[in-house]
């Protein structure tokens, strides 16, 4: 198992670039473009939640912790010291008009588990995604 | 912005912008795009997605938000030479039936010409 932590600030130009850290990184390990792209979606979306919510108007720190199992999973932890979430969370797709709202979906879409949770002063959105032996790289 | 292309022809204001679509360039978009829109001459809005090649949901709700606004007031949206990856996005998100996407670049020229 490999594991890593990135980290930065919430503002959405380094949330986004954090994203792309972590993506970069595992271009070392996995040569399937589409799931890199999914990886680069999910960690997008989770960090950009950060970014619009977490901090309620202000900015703090955002983490991602990840775990590789070479051939086998990528463990992706979003992780932020923010307000935490509001109410039940859901992963449904709002309806065609809506402008926002769809990130939790999407990561529900492209991963095969998504939780989230609360750890002491920590929010967390865990992700886990099987990924098969021939996209990795030999 | 520098990847941003406008132009408007006879039928349409045709809008492209090369680059990933995210929370962090969606607030300038709308803005320029709004100020196109501004003098409310333009019957529609082509939005080319080809030089997309990473779109997130805040780069879905820029396109909801254009369609919205359009249709309200009576104009059209259309959107084009979708990128393999804004296709996979909006295909997730089940709006690819939403939009109107011109398929055919006869119906793009049409527009534009």
């Amino acid at each position: 198992m490999i594991r890593r932590i990135f980290a930065a600030h919430s503002a959405p130009e380094q949330s986004r670039g954090l994203a792309r850290e972590v993506v970069g990184f595992l271009g070392q390990y996995l040569s399937d473009q589409n799931i890199l792209h999914d990886l680069d979606i999910m960690l997008t979306e989770a960090c950009a939640n950060v970014a619009r919510h977490a901090y309620r108007g202000g900015e703090g720190r955002l983490e991602v912790r990840l775990a590789v199992s070479p051939g086998e999973s990528v463990d992706l932890d979003i992780v932020d010291w923010g307000y935490g979430f509001e109410g039940p969370v859901r992963f449904v797709n709002p309806a065609p008009e809506a402008e926002g709202g769809r990130g939790l979906f999407i990561i529900s879409r492209l991963s095969d588990a998504v939780a989230v949770r609360s750890e002491g002063q920590e929010n967390i959105v865990a992700i886990h995604k099987k990924i098969g032996k021939t996209s990795w790289k030999s | 912005m520098e990847k941003l292309t406008v132009s408007r022809g006879k039928n349409a204001l045709y809008f492209k912008y090369d680059g990933e679509v995210t929370l962090d360039v969606t607030p300038e978009l709308k803005r320029h795009l709004d100020a196109e829109l501004a003098d409310n001459e333009v019957a529609a809005v082509v939005l080319d997605l080809s030089g997309v090649g990473f779109m997130d949901s805040s780069g879905i709700g820029f396109l909801v938000s254009v369609n919205t606004r359009m249709r309200s007031i009576g104009k059209a949206c259309y959107l084009c030479r979708l990128s393999p990856k804004v296709r996979k996005t909006l295909g997730l998100v089940q709006l690819l039936s939403y939009f109107q996407v011109l398929e055919n670049e006869e119906d793009v020229a049409a527009l534009l010409s």
